[in-house]
C-alpha cells in the first residue's frame, strides 16, 4: 500500500502542478453549495416546514446569538478540551501497544482477540456503565473518548508494522545494521503511515464519542448543545451544533494531515503529489 | 403472477385509502393508557374503517418531535414543553387537559440534612433541562429568593437523576414521577418541597393545520378521550393497575402516583392553565430557552384552544 514508487521524483514537478496567481474554483465546495441550495429549495417548495427544518438564516442567527452571549465559546472550549485530553489518553497507549503487538507475535496473540471484540461495541452502549463506574464527572467523559480513540489507532499501528516491506529489512540486514538501528531507521518510519492513518481515524471516532460522552451529565459542550436543542424543541440549535461538529472535525483532521505531510514527505506516492 | 400483483396493488391501495388516526400514549398520561386498554377509540372509528395507531412517547420532548414529524396527530406533553415548542415555532394547540399531575417535586436522600428549599444554596441538584421538573425547580428556588446561579445544576435524564441521588452523587434531585414514588417506596427518599401549582398540567396537543382541516375528527377523538378521563377519575384502583402493567411498575408505586399525585380536573383548557403558563413564560424568557426573536408571551396567550372539546361535549 505505502510501497514507494521506484522512479525518482521528476524535477520541477511543483511548478507544473498549479499555475501560480490564478484563483481556481475549489471543487470541494460544490457539494456543500448544492446542499445549501437543496436546503433553501426544500423550504421554498415547503417540502419541510420551518419547524422541521429552520432556514439557514435562522441557524446563522442562532450561532451569532450563541457567540455573542459567550455561550458558544464555553461549549467549544469544553468539547475541544475533552477531545484533546481523551485523544492523548487513548492514542499514546494505542501506539505503544500497537508497535509491541506488531513486533512481538506473543503480545499480538494475547491482545488481538479482545480488542477486535471491543471494536464491535457501539459508543452509546458504554454510557450507562461509565456513569456507574466513574460517576458523573469529567473522568467518565474523557475516558469514554479515550476508549473510542484507542481502538483505531491500535489497529492501524499494528497493520502499519505488519505492512513494512520485507525487502527493506533485508536491505538493512545486508548493510549490517544492528537490531536497534533496523527498528529505528526502517521499521518505525515504515509503520509511520499506518500510525498516522490510525491517528486520523482515531480522531474521527473521538468526535463520535464526544457526543456520547456529553450525554453523561454534561452541562457544556457541543453534545450538550445538541441534546438541549432536541429537548427544548430547537431544531435550529441542533443544526447549529451539527454544523460546528462538521467544521471542527474537518479542521482537526486538516491539522493531522499537515502533520502527515511533514512527516511523510519522503514518500513518493499518488496521494503525495 | 399477474393476479398476485393485482391483489398486492389492491391491498396497497386500500391501505393508502384507509384513514389512520395516530395518537401517542405515555406513562405520564394515565388517560391515554386507559383509552388504549379499553379500545374505545378503535370502536368509535371502526364504523368508518379508520384505523387507530398508538405510539409510545418517552417524554414531552419526544412527543413534540412526533407531532412535528407527523408521526402522531395527538401528542401528550407537559404544559411547559408545549409552550416552549409553540414559542419555538411548532404551531400546536392544546385541545384537552388530561390531568393535573403533581409529577415534579424536590427530593433528597433518606439521611440528608437538607430540610427546606433555602438549604439548597450551594448544593448540587440533578434535573433534566427543559422538562417540567426543571421549571418546577426554578420556580421553587424563587420562593426562597434563590436563582439558578446559587445552586449547582447537574443535567441528567430523569432515571439517571434518581440514580445519582440514591448513590449520593448529587445533594438533591428535582425529580419526576413515577421515579420519585419509586425512590420513596424503595429507598426512603424524602420530598422536601412540593407544590401542585408549579406543575404545568398534562396537555394534549394537535397541530393547528390538522385541527383546521379535520375539526370533526378532533371532536370525535376528544369525546372518547373525555369518556376515558371520566372512567379513570372514577376507577382509581383500576387506573393504577393499568399504569402498573403498562409501565412495569410496582402496584404500590403506581397507586401512589394515581391516588396521591394525580388530579382529574376539568379537561377544558382555560384560565387555570393560563396562570401557570404565564409564570413559566417568565422562566423561559429569563433562562433564554426560546429561539432568538421568539414571542413567548404571544405563544402563551394563543396556545389554549377549548373550542373542540366544547363542541364535542355539546353534541354528546
Amino acid at each position: 500500500m505505502q510501497q514507494p514508487i521506484t522512479q525518482a521524483k521528476p524535477a520541477g514537478r511543483r511548478v507544473l502542478r498549479r499555475p501560480a496567481g490564478r484563483l481556481r474554483f475549489p471543487l470541494g465546495a460544490v457539494i456543500p453549495l448544492a446542499i445549501l441550495g437543496l436546503w433553501l429549495l426544500a423550504l421554498q417548495l415547503q417540502w419541510l416546514k420551518p419547524y422541521q427544518l429552520p432556514s439557514p438564516l435562522q441557524v446563522g442567527t442562532t450561532l451569532a446569538y450563541l457567540a455573542q452571549s459567550g455561550e458558544l465559546w464555553g461549549h467549544l472550549q469544553a468539547t475541544l478540551g475533552r477531545l484533546f485530553t481523551g485523544f492523548l489518553l487513548g492514542a499514546i497507549p494505542a501506539v505503544v501497544l500497537g508497535l509491541l503487538s506488531g513486533l512481538l507475535p506473543k503480545v499480538r496473540e494475547a491482545l488481538d482477540p479482545t480488542l477486535q471484540a471491543l471494536r464491535a461495541i457501539p459508543s452509546l452502549a458504554w454510557v450507562p456503565l461509565f456513569l456507574l463506574w466513574f460517576g458523573i464527572g469529567e473522568t467518565a467523559r474523557v475516558l469514554l473518548i479515550a476508549l473510542g480513540v484507542f481502538l483505531p489507532v491500535y489497529l492501524n499501528t499494528l497493520s502499519g508494522v505488519e505492512g513494512v516491506d520485507r525487502k527493506w529489512l533485508e536491505v538493512g540486514q545486508i548493510y549490517g545494521l544492528s537490531r536497534g538501528k533496523i527498528l529505528r531507521q526502517i521499521v518505525l518510519p515504515g509503520a509511520l503511515p499506518g500510525v498516522l492513518l490510525g491517528l486520523r481515524s482515531g480522531l474521527g471516532l473521538g468526535w463520535m464519542f464526544v457526543v456520547a460522552a456529553e450525554l453523561i451529565a454534561a452541562n457544556s459542550g457541543l453534545g450538550f448543545l445538541l441534546q438541549d436543542g432536541s429537548n427544548t424543541s430547537r431544531p435550529d440549535k441542533v443544526l447549529a451544533s451539527l454544523l460546528l461538529f462538521a467544521v471542527l472535525g474537518r479542521l482537526t483532521d486538516w491539522l493531522l494531515r499537515l502533520l502527515e505531510q511533514r512527516l511523510l514527505s519522503w514518500r513518493d506516492t499518488v496521494g503525495n503529489q | 403472477m399477474k393476479q398476485w400483483l393485482a391483489v398486492a396493488v389492491l391491498i396497497l391501495g386500500m391501505g393508502l385509502a384507509q384513514k389512520t388516526i395516530k395518537l401517542d400514549y405515555a406513562y405520564y398520561n394515565p388517560v391515554s393508557l386507559v383509552l388504549k386498554e379499553k379500545g374505545w377509540l378503535e370502536q368509535e372509528f371502526a364504523k368508518d374503517g379508520t384505523r387507530v395507531e398508538w405510539v409510545l412517547s418517552a417524554g414531552s420532548n419526544r412527543a413534540n418531535e412526533f407531532l412535528a414529524s407527523g408521526s402522531v396527530q395527538f401528542a401528550s406533553t407537559a404544559g411547559s414543553a408545549a409552550l416552549l415548542a409553540r414559542s419555538n415555532g411548532l404551531p400546536l394547540r392544546t385541545v384537552f387537559i388530561y390531568t393535573q399531575p403533581e409529577w415534579a417535586a424536590l427530593v433528597v436522600g433518606k439521611d440528608s440534612s437538607i430540610k427546606t428549599v433555602a438549604d439548597l444554596r450551594g448544593k448540587s441538584i440533578a434535573v433534566t433541562r427543559g422538562t417540567d421538573p426543571y421549571f418546577f425547580l426554578l420556580q421553587a428556588l424563587r420562593t426562597a429568593g434563590l436563582s439558578q446561579k446559587d445552586v449547582n445544576l447537574v443535567y441528567l435524564q430523569h432515571p439517571d437523576g434518581q440514580q445519582a441521588l440514591l448513590t449520593g452523587r448529587v445533594d438533591a434531585w428535582s425529580g419526576l414521577d413515577p421515579y420519585i414514588a419509586d425512590a420513596e417506596v424503595k429507598a426512603g427518599a424524602r420530598i422536601i418541597y412540593r407544590n401542585p401549582l408549579f406543575n404545568s398540567f398534562g396537555f394534549l396537543n394537535v397541530l393547528e393545520s390538522f385541527a383546521a382541516e379535520n375539526p370533526e375528527t378532533v371532536q370525535r377523538v376528544l369525546r372518547v378521550y373525555a369518556r376515558a378521563r371520566d372512567y379513570a377519575a372514577k376507577n382509581l384502583e383500576e387506573t393504577a393497575a393499568i399504569l402498573a402493567k403498562a409501565a412495569s411498575l410496582d402496584v404500590a408505586v403506581a397507586r401512589q402516583v394515581i391516588t396521591q399525585r394525580t388530579r382529574f380536573v376539568n379537561p377544558s383548557p382555560g384560565g387555570t392553565q393560563r396562570v401557570v403558563l404565564d409564570r413559566i413564560t417568565q422562566v423561559i424568557v429569563a433562562e433564554r430557552l426560546a429561539a432568538p426573536g421568539a414571542n413567548v408571551a404571544q405563544a402563551a396567550a394563543t396556545i389554549l384552544e377549548p373550542k373542540y372539546l366544547g363542541q364535542a361535549l355539546a353534541s354528546r
